[in-house]
């Protein structure tokens, strides 16, 4: 299992390696800097920045050095020094942009999984064993309205209903004492009061897919000959479910979840910026849109090494649900 | 207010009549001889209760000691206020324009309805005979936000380690400070006393001054500031630089202290300010910011109350037009932003206003076209360059669109058809040129473009070189999304006089891109600046030159000047000399005259710019923007009964926020 281990995380070395470079290339390519769409978004505003001031822009920030020697400058700040790079948009190095929203983006990921997962799972078993009832309809046809649904219209009907309906604040993850107000207990209790929306805005498309995968996985084990036997034996109906046919359609479901980490960073950003939350996702649109160049390729470069890292957990927790995957994988 | 005090008058007279308003810039001369402020008030100043407060338990000084000799007096636009509650904006998340609701306390202001230039920061100023020569006059006793005195020392300190200093900005003075090229000599007199000496005639420099750039002049306090200076303090800022981890002074300094237009310049709560509000905490990445009112405010109301009114300026994040849209309809922001306040969400605010508790205050724009076309002039395909640079073929566009319709389908029925000009109540109105080829008129449009496109056998038309002649035009589709509807209805009439034409829509991260490419045909972007005097600072514009920024390509007309102006001038990359037509030599010489002459003899060559845009034709526009507004909650009083949008009147931020009061 060592091995196995030590053998996959030297491949993701290359791989890793890769990525940056053209994470990096991706960002540097497109005609334009970050000055030239600094000064595109001031000529919106209606000052028109001198070309004089522009050029003195790109010197400050770098950005007039060749696109190689800005690759070294970064990769190199990041492997010695844990450096991100400086956002020119924040005028913060770019973890300090990054982590403070993290936490609240962890928070709400985690939220929207535990809700799909604890919806979804009961819901697909249930339909499973009873198939062709009504309530598999009821829950088939909820399911593929959720999948069908795009998640930013979900949210936007949302929060109309929300302000329509019911004269909610819309927007954001607090009430507006306590947006930028230290942790309390009473922040805690606001950011709940907030949290549920887009929590089932985010959850439903999910579950939706995964009563569909845990729905079709034990369709295909409940009628298996150990199934049978099992049950033969005199064991409990639901003991019997939840030990054997269920773990086996576990499987797909658990390989599907390599991507958990990035849904988790920057998953629902477009929700996130319909419902104006303050999550990670909203600040990587922005450093594409307005070519903050470190800023977006440290995103870039971080999604993909939790790709990576997500893949590595997610065959790790394979390997140790199913004793087959080991004794394969050697 | 100044009754007892010696008193001078002296009138310059800088212009035509406007929209019955004599432009007039009084000039109140000689400092006052008083000593304290107590004989203009001789009841005491009056405060708002939490300065009180701070005041009785020893923490402030009192309200007379902080206020300067002789406070500004600020007439409210309904009645006086009382102090208290809250103004909420809604924002981007920190950049300059978004402060355009905040921010506006430059030495000399635009008065509210955008007609004269007033007092502000400096109370009076006189100019000389020949207009080379501008003193102003501060305010003795005036004081930064920390209760440090404002005085001439922090504006030349502002000229020299600021706006002369290459290490911060490292392009020289911003064009606004120069005269035809020209920098002021700025020479403290005395503490309240600082004059700017130009070797020729300025004849706009109040106008520049007024506007959003004349706020640096006033932005840099000398006692907190020298701090900062690499030159003055070299181990501090070594140090906060290795702190920053910043290699680079000018790019810290940006990022770190900035200047109007940088974001930073609010980010800092513990930089002193005139303005009426200060900073709580830094700003950048936060959803929602705090300023509370600033005790050391140089204004004061006719009762003798400091101002501001408003205890708290809030303003909240919102990254998505929709979030703000629905927060404004919602009652949640006390003004809507100029984003959302368009005519095409005019239904949706109408119709919340009550649930909102908010009504609709009509607003005036400044834009002097809905969308200007530019083509390119000098675009590298010559049988182009010779097509585009015909006003033939400008005038057979113009006449083949349907500009009435536009603005029934559009325009929900606002504006009427104009080309680029200055607006109708501008002194520098044009009939000729406003209104020159809007007629749509298909057989006329036909018979101009005969003359350079002929018909071409299969009902496409042909260009100089016989060869079928198609063009190209880039359009904004975020920026302003109503000029997507009306080209489309352009290209519709275009297609009927056999034009084949193809119209661009870009994202607006990709419009700047295709804009700037040099075998661009020709772009699209709205006329800004257009009413009372603001075409005199922004002459550029209407010939289609704002600097190095074009519509369309531009750049050997803009290089021949550059050339004209200073023969050693290095030019941008790219950009070859094109010597231009004859008018439109005289144009680009105008641009140069015009800012350094005054009264009656500017006025007249004015009139010659307009004549020879009319003449030249250089670009086409649609109509007039109209039908703005804002939606203001119905607890905020003394706003306007109507509002100016615009960015050299940088509206609505000179229309005295410091006197608006929440009802209680």
């Amino acid at each position: 299992m060592g091995h196995f281990m030590l053998r996959r995380m030297l491949y993701a070395l290359p791989a890793l390696i890769a990525v940056s470079i053209i994470s990096f290339l991706v960002i540097s390519i497109p005609p334009g800097d970050f000055i030239t769409r600094t000064a595109e978004l001031r000529a919106a505003q209606g000052d028109i920045m001198p070309l004089a001031e522009q050029e003195a822009m790109r010197r400050a920030y770098g950005l007039d050095q060749p696109i190689p020697l800005q690759y070294w400058n970064w990769i190199t700040g990041i492997v010695t020094r844990g450096d991100f790079g400086y956002s020119f948009a924040f005028n913060l190095p770019v973890k300090d942009v990054i982590w403070p929203r993290m936490g609240l983006t962890i928070v709400l990921s985690l939220a929207s999984l535990l809700f799909i997962w604890a919806v979804a799972i009961p819901i697909g078993i249930y339909s499973a064993v009873r198939r062709y009832t009504v309530g598999d309809y009821v829950a088939t046809f909820l399911g593929f309205l959720g999948l069908a649904v795009p998640n930013f219209l979900l949210a936007l009907a949302a929060m109309y209903i929300a302000f329509a309906g019911f004269g909610l604040s819309v927007g954001g993850l607090f009430s507006p004492e306590y947006v930028e107000a230290p942790w309390s207990w009473e922040r805690v209790v606001d950011l709940l009061g907030h949290l549920w929306l887009p929590m089932i805005v985010l959850g439903t498309a999910g579950t939706a897919s995964v009563i569909r995968i845990i729905r079709a996985n034990l369709i295909d084990e409940l009628h298996k000959p150990y199934v049978t036997a099992a049950r033969a034996k005199g064991k409990g109906e639901f003991a019997l479910l939840m030990k054997y046919p269920v773990r086996h359609a576990l499987n797909p479901f658990v390989s599907g979840q390599n991507d958990i980490f990035v849904d988790i960073v920057s998953g629902g950003t477009i929700v996130a910026i319909v419902m104006g939350l303050q999550t990670t996702g909203p600040l990587l649109l922005d450093a594409l849109r307005t070519q903050d160049m470190y800023m977006a390729a440290s995103f870039i470069l971080m999604l993909s090494v939790l790709v990576v890292l997500g893949t590595l957990l997610s065959d790790l927790l394979l390997a140790w649900l199913d004793p087959r995957i080991r004794y394969q994988q050697g | 207010m100044l009754e007892g005090n010696p008193m001078q008058n002296r009138v310059y007279h800088l212009g035509r009549r406007m929209a019955g308003t004599t432009l007039l810039l009084a000039a109140t001369a000689l400092p006052s001889m008083a000593q304290d402020n107590a004989a203009m008030c001789p009841g005491g100043f009056g405060q708002a209760p939490q300065l009180q407060a701070m005041v009785d338990a020893g923490n402030l000084p009192p309200v007379a000691d902080r206020l300067p000799v002789e406070p500004l007096v600020v007439q409210p636009a309904d009645g006086i206020g009382s102090y208290g509650g809250q103004f909420i904006d809604s924002w981007g998340g920190g950049n300059v324009a978004d402060f355009r609701q905040f921010g506006y306390d430059p030495l000399v202001r635009w008065s509210v309805d955008g007609s004269t230039v007033e007092p502000n920061i400096a109370k009076g100023w006189e100019i000389s005979e020949d207009a080379t020569s501008y003193t102003f006059f501060l305010r003795e006793g005036m004081k930064w936000s920390d209760g440090q005195p404002f005085t001439a020392d922090d504006i030349v300190f502002w000229w020299e380690r600021v706006e002369n200093n290459p290490k911060v900005m490292t392009g020289g003075p911003r064009g606004e400070m120069l005269n035809n090229g020209g920098k002021p000599t700025v020479t403290k007199v005395d503490d309240y006393t600082v004059t700017f000496t130009y070797e020729q005639p300025n004849g706009l420099f109040l106008q520049n001054l007024a506007g959003p750039y004349g706020q640096r002049v006033v932005m840099f306090p000398k006692h907190y500031m020298e701090q900062f200076d690499i030159d003055l303090n070299p181990e501090g800022v070594a140090e906060m630089m290795a702190e920053a981890g910043a290699t680079d002074y000018a790019a810290w300094w940006k990022g770190n202290v900035g200047s109007y237009g940088d974001a930073s310049q609010f980010n800092n709560p513990e930089r002193p300010t005139l303005l009426g509000w200060i900073g709580q905490d830094s700003i950048l990445g936060k959803e929602r910011v705090t300023f509370v009112r600033n005790p050391y405010y140089f204004k004061v109301d006719p009762d003798c109350q400091q101002l501001p009114y408003i205890d708290e300026r809030v303003w909240t994040l919102a990254a998505d037009p929709e979030v703000t849209l629905l927060q404004a309809v919602q009652g949640q922001i006390s003004m809507s932003p100029r984003n959302v306040s368009t005519p095409q969400n005019r239904a949706v605010f109408f119709d919340n206003q009550e649930a909102g508790n908010y009504h609709l205050v009509p607003a005036t724009s400044c834009d002097y076209n809905t969308a200007v076309l530019g083509l390119s002039v000098n675009h590298p395909d010559p049988i182009k360059a010779e097509v585009f640079g015909s006003k033939d073929f400008r005038a057979g566009l113009s006449h083949a669109i349907n500009r009435q319709e536009i603005i029934d389908t559009v325009y929900l029925g606002q504006g009427e058809p104009f080309q680029p000009a200055p607006l109708p109540g501008s002194p520098f109105y044009n009939e000729a040129l406003a209104k020159e080829f809007t007629e749509f008129d298909l057989a006329k449009a036909a018979e101009y473009l005969d003359k350079i496109v002929p018909m071409g056998p299969d009902g496409v038309r042909l260009g100089p070189d016989g060869k079928p002649f198609s063009f190209a035009i880039d359009i904004n589709a975020d920026f302003r999304p109503d000029t997507v509807d009306a080209y489309q209805l352009i290209e519709r009439t275009w297609k009927q006089v056999g034009l084949d034409v193809t119209i661009n829509f870009h994202s607006d991260e990709l419009f700047g891109n295709a804009r700037a490419r040099p075998d661009s045909d020709g772009a699209v972007w709205v006329g800004e600046n257009g009413c009372g005097q603001l075409p005199l600072v922004n002459l550029g514009r209407f010939m289609n030159d704002y600097g190095y920024w074009s519509l369309g390509n531009w750049s050997g007309w803009a290089a021949w000047d550059i050339k004209r102006l200073n023969p050693d001038a290095e030019l941008p990359e790219g950009w070859t000399p094109v010597e231009p037509p004859a008018n439109v030599q005289r144009l680009y010489e105008l641009r140069s005259i015009i800012p350094t002459t005054v009264g009656e003899e500017q006025a007249a060559l004015m009139g010659e710019f307009t004549d020879l845009l009319a003449e030249e034709f250089l670009t086409i526009g649609i109509a007039t923007p109209a039908g703005f507004y804002r939606s203001v909650k119905n607890e905020v009083h003394n706003v306007p009964e109507s509002l100016i949008e615009g960015w050299l009147y940088p509206g609505p931020a000179p229309i005295n926020f410091e006197t608006l009061y929440i009802a209680q």
